[in-house]
């Protein structure tokens, strides 16, 4: 992933995030390459959420500029940047609690909705049509990400773990986007769900043709989905490259074994 | 499938036989009864409680400062519809009485339509700077808006808009204000209170149909995740600002179309009306119906509307001096209101007529703020 | 590079324009009326005695709102309530002490040892009634309510504001009082380049400062003291502290409750009138204060008592008694809308 590489979807330059004083992020540099499926790793505290979290408009980088598909996304309002195309998942899931597990999907179409505050008071043909077409791709997408049928309109907090992260992924999924980040998605997940995520990461990738970043601890996850690999350790990419090369790589396993063995 | 359609069915007639029997309530009582004056109070108070419904209720929104609005609202019919600007000689589609005396006076339904829109414009310029903030700083920040307004109304006798054009008349209230007077109906009079209950009752009406549409949309939904988790909404797609800027200007305008109304019923709009106790008043009758329960709200703005002008000046008042107190319990009013918070927050915070969502936050402490993400950044 | 997408970033003046009136912008605001009158002040009359008046006379009700808004920002530190009943705890010191006079007989003509004395007593009288009902209404109101919303103690406090306010009107009935000026508080002791140092001036920043000094003290030096910051910065460490994070938050409104009860008698000696609505509107301007300062900060919350008091004294004298409340929110909403975090503010908590 070097400068001349033509078709990155993002493209961070130079980015860094400073908390009074503390440095979270220190001037990474970071590009996906459009159609990719890229990973990153590090120690716990490496800065991996913080960076998620400049990609899609949470905190402000202190320095740097960000750019995705062409367009400058640096410092832009997050509701902006989903709008873009890029989703994301959380760490923690953060499903809304009181919505069924099609509603929560709902949510995440609403980018993609026109109904306005007349428009939903007078419930036009236009409206109600847009309700239930965006209830059915609703459907769509948890159907895609294998939630049983049953459970669409449970409530989300009923769902076993893995559903929620499914349903997660669904909510992103529905806004269309280009870009998929997905902030530990396996973690909590037992060997067999963790294979199913891998195999929906690919199957995203090849059907839909989405570029897909994720943050993993799961070694055995990101060694056998990533295409690419960049590790972070306290905010500094220390590595990247292929699989096979970060895996070899002295300064990575120095930071995964020195200081980190003891997560996980 | 077909057995919630029957539900649904039996709700609506349910709906239609209260809706007629309220309809028909004031024809089995006199027509200037003090029991239709109070119903036609709990109807106005029932149009601001459901409009401070959608930005508490809904939105999840604390605002302390909902006042303003009554107060807009009812300067609005204050200043387009009385004698108040007396140099002023402006009629449009008034009837014969209205036309005879100098002011402004302007019909009725357009003033209304007027004061919805000074107060979605008010509620547009309080709420567009200060809606990013926190929940506990956007509640003290329209409390100190309300009182903003309270102080201007209170004083606005010394502000000349233009010479002879004072922007409001103080303590002394504008009064008389116009009485309502529509084409092809006989203009109304204080002394027959059936049409003012008709009308309060279609104001009513209209707002409990916009809350529930508002309710069941898009906007609704996005309400909903804004206030469980706002950084989960806001990554989803959802534009927070302009979306909570749509519920608080929705409920002023409600908040500024009750405020005119009352304005004509109560023939008078005097800056004592706009104290902070009011807001708190409406605000009770959110929290003891409901919040965000559409029933529920229109059940304790009824509720309080009799606690506060009937059963408290009327019925109870003796009650402490029988027991060897030396006061009224008219005096302890708003301590009454106080007290009903306290009550409720505490033991039950849901509300009379709980609404699903609502319970379910309460109980399970969803949507407790969020420390891991701390999005007021430097 | 591939940059020929990337817009413009901004003009750096800009940047610099923005910066600077993050940083300074509040002081500029916050200077604009003394300046404004002060150079009025010259040109009228040759010289600055009446701001120099409006600002003693502005320090001296500087000071009661420094002691009340302590009382917001402690609590508001330790458990990021705004705690609205506050301001009429204040109201329920003036009472307490209107009443503790009539109760000891304590008049102006007895003498100043007697009534130093008296005085004296009345402030523990006081301090111990507030900060008992502040313990109470914590334990009442608030404590209930942990985990619950964020807005669920924000409406009790509102609702606990309400009964106190009546409990004031049943106790001393609905309009302002008058009360004995024990002190002859509009007395000049001394005059320095024109402007008036009055017994009240003294007794208000004689009886803040020192209460300011141990309480910070208090809070720095003292275990219980420790205890409290410890909670305010990470409640759950604190409890793995083996700290008793109930106990340490009753003290925290204990605290602030006797400060509230102090300023309650300074009021009363100082202003010579009271009322059971005085808290309302005192609340307020000490939470503006709170927030000027930079809430959860004591330091800054006597700062901004004190600037708070200054232009409300200037407001007062130059614009008008009935505008005052009116230009102080203005104020509370700038400041809230614009620099949230205050004079002083820490950042708030941050995680990575």
């Amino acid at each position: 992933m070097t400068d001349a590489s033509p078709d990155l979807i993002l493209d961070a330059r130079d980015v860094s995030k400073v908390f009074g004083g503390l440095t979270a992020v220190g001037g990474v540099n970071f590009g996906i390459p459009r159609g990719g499926i890229v990973s990153l790793i590090g120690p716990n505290g490496a800065g991996k959420t913080t960076f998620f979290n400049m990609l899609t408009g949470l905190y402000k980088p202190t320095t740097g500029r960000i750019v995705f598909d062409e367009k400058a996304i640096t410092g832009g309002r997050p509701d902006k940047i989903m709008a873009l195309g890029i989703a994301r998942t959380f760490q923690n899931i953060r499903l809304f609690g009181t919505m069924s597990a099609r509603e929560n999907v709902m949510v995440g179409e609403h980018a993609r909705m026109r109904a306005g505050l007349f428009g939903s008071i007078l419930r036009t043909p236009r409206v109600r049509r847009e309700e239930r077409h965006v209830s059915d791709k609703a459907a769509e997408e948890l159907a895609y990400v294998g939630l049983p049928p049953n459970t669409f309109d449970q409530l989300a907090i009923n769902l076993s773990y893995g559903d929620q992260r499914r349903v997660e992924i669904a909510r992103a999924l529905a806004s269309d986007p280009k870009l998929l980040l997905l902030d530990e998605p396996t973690a909590g997940m037992n060997p067999q769900e963790s294979d199913e995520l891998t195999a929906l990461m690919h199957r995203l990738r090849d059907e839909r043709g989405l570029t897909i970043l994720l943050i993993e601890h799961d070694m055995k996850v990101v060694m056998g989905v990533s295409e690419y690999i960049t590790v972070l350790d306290h905010g500094e990419k220390i590595a990247e490259g292929l699989p096979e090369q970060v895996r070899n790589d002295d300064r990575v396993i120095e930071a995964y074994l020195g200081k980190g063995a003891v997560h996980e | 499938m077909t057995a919630a359609m029957g539900n649904r069915n039996v709700k609506i007639a349910i709906f239609l036989v209260g809706l007629f029997i309220v309809a028909i309530l004031p024809l089995f009582f006199n027509e200037s009864s003090g029991f239709i004056d109070d119903c036609t109070l709990a109807l106005a108070y029932i149009v601001m409680a459901l409009g401070l419904n959608i930005i508490v209720g809904f939105a999840g929104l604390l605002d302390l400062g909902y006042v303003a609005f009554f107060a807009i609202g009812a300067y609005t019919m204050g200043w387009f519809a009385s004698g108040f600007y007396a140099e002023a000689d402006i009629h449009v589609f008034v009837g014969e009485f209205a036309s005879s005396i100098p002011g402004i006076h302007v019909n009725f339904l357009i003033v209304l339509i007027i004061a919805a829109a000074f107060t979605t414009l008010a509620g547009i310029v309080i709420g567009l700077p200060t809606l990013r903030l926190r929940g506990d700083y956007i509640a003290i920040v329209t409390l100190a808006f309300g009182e903003i307004i309270h102080r201007i109304a209170i004083n606005g006798d010394e502000v000349q808009i233009a010479e002879g054009f004072p922007l409001t008349n103080g303590r002394q209230g504008i009064t008389p204000v116009d009485k309502i007077d529509l084409p092809f109906i006989e203009p109304f009079t204080s002394l027959n209170l059936r049409p003012w209950y008709w009308v309060a009752l279609a104001l009513a009406l209209f707002v409990l149909f916009v809350n529930f549409r508002l309710r069941d949309s898009r906007l609704g939904r996005a309400w909903i995740a804004l206030r469980e988790d706002e950084v989960a909404a806001i990554s989803m797609g959802i534009p927070a600002v302009k979306t909570k800027l749509l519920a608080y200007g929705t409920g002023a305008a409600f908040g500024g179309m009750s405020g005119a109304f009352l304005a004509s019923y109560l023939n008078t709009v005097n800056a004592d009306q706009f104290a902070f106790s009011f807001s708190i008043f409406v605000l009770a009758m959110v929290i003891l119906g409901g919040l965000g329960s559409i029933w529920g709200v229109v059940l304790g703005a009824v509720a309080l509307t009799f606690i506060n002008y009937r059963l408290i000046p009327d019925v109870l008042n003796d009650v402490p001096n029988k027991v060897g107190l030396d006061f009224d319990l008219s005096e302890l009013s708003f301590g009454i209101f106080g007290f009903l918070l306290v009550i409720m927050m505490v033991l039950r915070p849901e509300g009379l007529i709980p609404e699903r969502r609502r319970q379910m936050e309460l109980e399970q402490g969803i949507g407790t703020g969020d420390t891991e993400l701390d999005l007021v950044e430097p | 590079m591939e940059a020929a997408s990337l817009p413009a970033a901004k003009p750096k003046a800009l940047r610099v324009v923005q910066d600077w009136l993050s940083k300074y912008g509040l002081i500029v605001v916050l200077l604009a009326m003394p300046v404004y009158y002060g150079i009025q002040d010259l040109s009228d009359e040759g010289d600055l005695s009446r701001l120099g008046g409006n600002i003693v006379d502005g320090l001296s009700n500087g000071s009661i709102w420094a002691l009340v808004a302590i009382g917001y920002t402690l609590v508001y530190g330790i458990i990021e309530l705004i705690n609205f009943a506050h301001g009429d705890v204040f109201m329920i010191g003036s009472f307490t002490a209107a009443g503790f006079f009539g109760t000891i007989g304590l008049t102006a003509g007895m003498g100043i040892p007697g009534l130093a004395l008296g005085l004296f007593l009345t402030l523990l009288v006081c301090m111990l009634t507030t900060g008992a009902l502040n313990v109470m209404i914590e334990r009442v109101a608030y404590r209930p309510l942990r985990g619950a919303p964020v807005l669920a103690p924000l409406i009790t406090a509102v609702g606990f504001s309400f009964i106190l306010q009546n409990v004031g009107l049943l106790w001393r009935g609905g309009s302002q009082e008058g009360i004995g000026d024990l002190i002859n508080s509009q007395n000049t002791l001394f005059t320095i380049t024109g402007v008036e140092i009055t017994n009240g001036d003294l007794l208000a920043m004689g009886t803040t400062i020192p209460l300011v000094i141990l309480m910070v003290m208090f809070i720095t030096r003292s275990r219980l003291g420790k205890a409290m910051r410890a909670t305010a910065q990470d409640p759950e460490a604190a409890r793995l502290m083996g700290i008793n994070v109930d106990t340490t938050i009753s003290l925290t409104f204990l605290l602030g409750g006797m400060l509230a009860g102090a300023a309650g008698l300074i009021y009363a000696l100082y202003q010579t009138t009271i009322w059971y609505a005085q808290g309302f509107t005192a609340g307020l301007i000490a939470f503006t204060a709170a927030v000027m300062g930079g809430i959860g900060n004591i330091k800054g919350a006597v700062l901004g008592g004190l600037i708070i008091g200054i232009i409300q004294q200037i407001a007062d004298n130059r614009i008008g008694t009935e505008w005052t409340p009116a230009i102080v929110f203005a104020y509370l909403v700038l400041i809230m809308v614009f620099k949230p975090s205050g004079l002083l503010g820490e950042q708030t908590r941050e995680a990575g």
